[in-house]
């Protein structure tokens, strides 16, 4: 069949608005949720909102992100939790990325029981934070919890999650592995999947060995996939806050700087006091948050597409 | 064919616009059914509810139905008790019914703002009124109750005759605002004293401490008897450092003045006094604590107490009702944590305002929320309530008739509002400036080691936030 321009569905005269109407109500709500409140936060960040009805807004210029960025020790342990944004995102997006890899590789060989294995490390993906966070509890308690009872095989114990910062913040890396570990190896399994298997047998005529087929078969054309995790992993970790929130709260030396805008904007509680909300400080300490995305995003993406374009085309 | 299909679509598109068209916009739709529409809920409304609210017509229609959306927070035995008191309510207001959620204490003031703002609540439960803007203070921002009221979205109570049940300071210091009433007070908690295994005491041969000396000395002797000295919820991280709060009032038994002598420069936390504090805090947490309380809940520690091998636990008294639940087979008490070596500065029981009752101003039910305020706050009614939840009593007429009772009612007069009430941290203060909370930073629950070096950081911390807000 020729196409012409007559064979188009929406070719000629008033017909050629249909595509424009038809993805209108998707571009409006695109527009409500995402792109309008997007704006407004960045419109907040200038303002002293309290995020309460009936309070008025008053326009403050820089001063919340001279405050987020410069005033007095608070601004150190900003840039502090700024720093630990990145240390989270650097650790989870290496290991989530290689373990995910090397589980893929290992789930799409033809060894037994490989839905099983599948099902079960794509589950965690399916549970809430909540449930995440208090299974990992549980399994953390220190005293007769069953991580504490593995420990004291060897000889050592841990606090855990209640314990040193430091450590409290690596069993959050491992806990939000163990939670989106799934969804990159499911990611890689359908990239592998697409791989056709004439080009493993030729590269096997030609005397290729396990680590050659992966080297130059699979590596190359997992591009895309590896690409996604790759971009998916930067901006989840850097996003991610409500683990620090279920699995060890509010504690100096362990913030990241999601959960900073959450405690900022929503009142940080201690006992029983309430902190004033402060949504215009917290909208700034936010866009701070989206710029380190976007560079971080954005540079990935430039080294990502080079890659592709170079394995590809 | 394609002419159909396209009317086909922008048909179904056409329909789908007409339905959200529909759905959005519900300002003609028939208001809420609300005991009097004549009484619109609007602040104004509010100011002229500070008038007893009058007695409906023998005449008038019978009342609408009602639901009053009740918001609490999660507190098992006052969870308990107004679930029978709503059941008991209902009965005697057929008209009314009671929709209560209950969240967690830590999400409070996120559920009131939101559904305060969206005008879906009619009674909240709010903390007593605190941390208010002192005269020496600059720069800070007002706390959120204060925002509330200054938003108009909290009911003028004032004149209201069941406001009259309660002590005047309670109202005056815990739920009023410019002298107009916006919240009564249901209690007065302690939170700087600590519950004793008094069997266990007695078996190991220990004399209830009552200085900082005997109680280092009691805990080595439990501890060389196989048992715990202290547990406490350490697993949610607030517990720990609430549990000195007794170490900190008794080295600054007035709470108010250290406050303010933190914030004037008169006190600091790296000066001698304070520096021996930090000293005995870091004793508390990392000795007197049993191991593994790390990865123990706040809500968990009752249960751990009542296994019988740990002889103390510092906390609040509002644990009394789940040390009951726990199934406690052992005599306890409640006492002062001694933190001083000085008995006299070691009488003190500090505490706070706890949970109290307030009104949306744009109710549409104003009626029936002042009606079950004012049934709430009958002296029978609140009698029970405040027995039920261990709250030290603020209507005058109540009495705290359970053993916690007994236990605290000679420390009663020695009752202070604590540091935790008062302070206000200065904007651009570090996240070590509030050294109340030091117990919580020592190893193993933090990775400070030196109480010296601790207290300097406080300090540095505190002067920055200072010298930023100047």
């Amino acid at each position: 069949m020729q196409f012409t321009k007559r064979n188009y569905l929406f070719a000629r005269g008033w017909k050629s608005a249909a595509p424009i109407i038809l993805l209108l109500p998707g571009f409006i709500l695109y527009l409500v949720i995402a792109v309008g409140p997007s704006m407004a936060t960045a419109v907040y960040s200038f303002t002293d909102a309290t995020g309460i009805r009936g309070i008025a807004i008053n326009w403050v210029g820089f001063e919340n992100y001279d405050e987020f960025l410069f005033r007095g020790a608070a601004s150190r342990d900003n840039i502090a939790a700024l720093t630990r944004t990145l240390y989270f995102c650097f650790f989870v997006t290496t290991i989530q990325f290689v373990l995910g890899l090397l589980l893929a590789v290992l789930l799409n060989s033809k060894l037994k029981g490989t839905t099983f294995f599948r099902t079960l490390f794509f589950m965690p993906v399916i549970l809430g934070v909540a449930i995440q966070g208090l299974i990992w509890k549980l399994f953390l308690l220190p005293r007769g919890g069953p991580a504490a009872e593995l420990f004291s095989l060897f000889g050592t114990t841990s606090e855990f999650l209640g314990g040193q910062p430091k450590q409290a913040f690596a069993w959050v890396i491992v806990v939000q592995i163990w939670s989106n570990v799934g969804i990159t190896m499911v990611i890689f399994l359908a990239g592998m999947q697409t791989i056709p298997d004439y080009l493993y047998e030729a590269a096997k005529i030609d005397g290729a060995n396990g680590w050659q087929l992966f080297r130059n078969v699979t590596w190359p054309l997992l591009t895309p996939a590896a690409n996604t995790n790759f971009l998916l992993n930067i901006i989840g970790s850097l996003q991610a806050w409500q683990l620090f929130l279920v699995l060890i709260g509010y504690r100096p030396g362990t913030q990241v700087l999601g959960y900073l805008v959450f405690a900022e904007g929503f009142g940080q509680t201690s006992g029983s006091v309430m902190t004033a909300f402060r949504q215009g400080y917290a909208a700034a300490a936010s866009i701070a948050l989206f710029m380190l995305v976007l560079l971080i995003a954005l540079s990935a993406n430039f080294i990502v597409s080079r890659r592709e374009k170079k394995y590809m085309l | 064919m394609k002419r159909p299909i396209m009317w086909r679509l922008l048909t179904v598109l056409f329909a789908l616009g007409l339905v959200a068209a529909a759905c959005g916009n519900d300002d003609d739709a028939p208001a809420a059914p609300s005991v009097d529409d004549s009484s619109p809920a609007t602040a104004e409304a509010a100011d002229d509810s500070a008038a007893p609210a009058p007695e409906p017509e023998p005449t008038e229609a019978p009342p609408e139905d009602v639901t009053l959306r009740v918001l609490v927070h999660q507190n098992p035995p006052m969870v308990e008790f107004m679930e029978s008191f709503n059941d008991s309510f209902e009965a005697a207001n057929p008209h009314i019914s009671i929709d209560m959620s209950v969240v967690e204490a830590g999400d409070l003031s996120i559920s009131t703002q939101t559904r305060l703002s969206a005008s879906d609540v009619d009674v909240i439960d709010i903390f007593g009124f605190a941390n208010a803007a002192q005269p020496y203070m600059s720069d800070v921002t007002p706390p959120n109750w204060q925002t509330l009221i200054e938003a108009g979205l909290l009911m003028d109570l004032t004149g209201q005759p069941f406001v009259d049940l309660y002590d005047a300071p309670t109202i005056a210091d815990a739920g009023s605002f410019n002298g107009r009433v916006y919240a009564i007070n249901l209690g007065r908690v302690s939170y700087s004293g600590m519950f004793l295994n008094l069997d266990l005491f007695e078996a190991t041969g220990v004399d209830v401490p009552t200085t900082w000396s005997e109680l280092v000395a009691a805990c080595d002797a439990f501890v060389a008897a196989g048992n715990s000295c202290m547990t406490a919820g350490g697993g949610d991280g607030w517990p720990i450092f609430v549990g000195a709060y007794g170490l900190l009032g008794a080295m600054y038994p007035d709470q108010a003045a250290l406050v303010e002598g933190l914030w004037t420069g008169d006190i600091t936390w790296d000066d001698e006094h304070s520096v021996e504090m930090f000293r005995r805090m870091q004793i508390y947490a990392t000795e007197m604590l049993e191991d593994g309380v790390t990865g123990l809940s706040h809500d968990a520690a009752p249960s751990r107490f009542a296994a019988g091998d740990v002889a103390m636990m510092p906390t609040g008294v509002w644990q009394a009702p789940a040390l009951d639940a726990a199934g406690v087979e052992f005599d306890w008490t409640y006492i002062p944590f001694p933190g001083s070596d000085n008995p006299e500065d070691n009488q003190y029981l500090f505490g706070k305002y706890d949970q109290g009752w307030a009104i949306a101003a744009d109710t549409p039910h104003p009626e029936a929320a002042l009606a079950y305020l004012a049934a709430f706050s009958e002296p029978s009614n609140y009698e029970a309530f405040a027995n039920a939840v261990g709250f030290i009593p603020t209507q005058p007429t109540a009495a705290l008739n359970t053993k916690l009772g007994a236990e605290v009612a000679p420390y009663l007069a020695n009752y202070r509002v604590g540091f935790e009430q008062y302070w206000v941290q200065p904007t651009g203060a570090g996240q070590w400036a509030n050294g109340s909370q030091a117990a919580a930073w020592f190893d193993p629950f933090n990775e400070w080691t030196d109480p010296v070096a601790l207290a300097e950081q406080a300090q540095s911390d505190l002067q920055a936030g200072l010298d930023a807000s100047s």
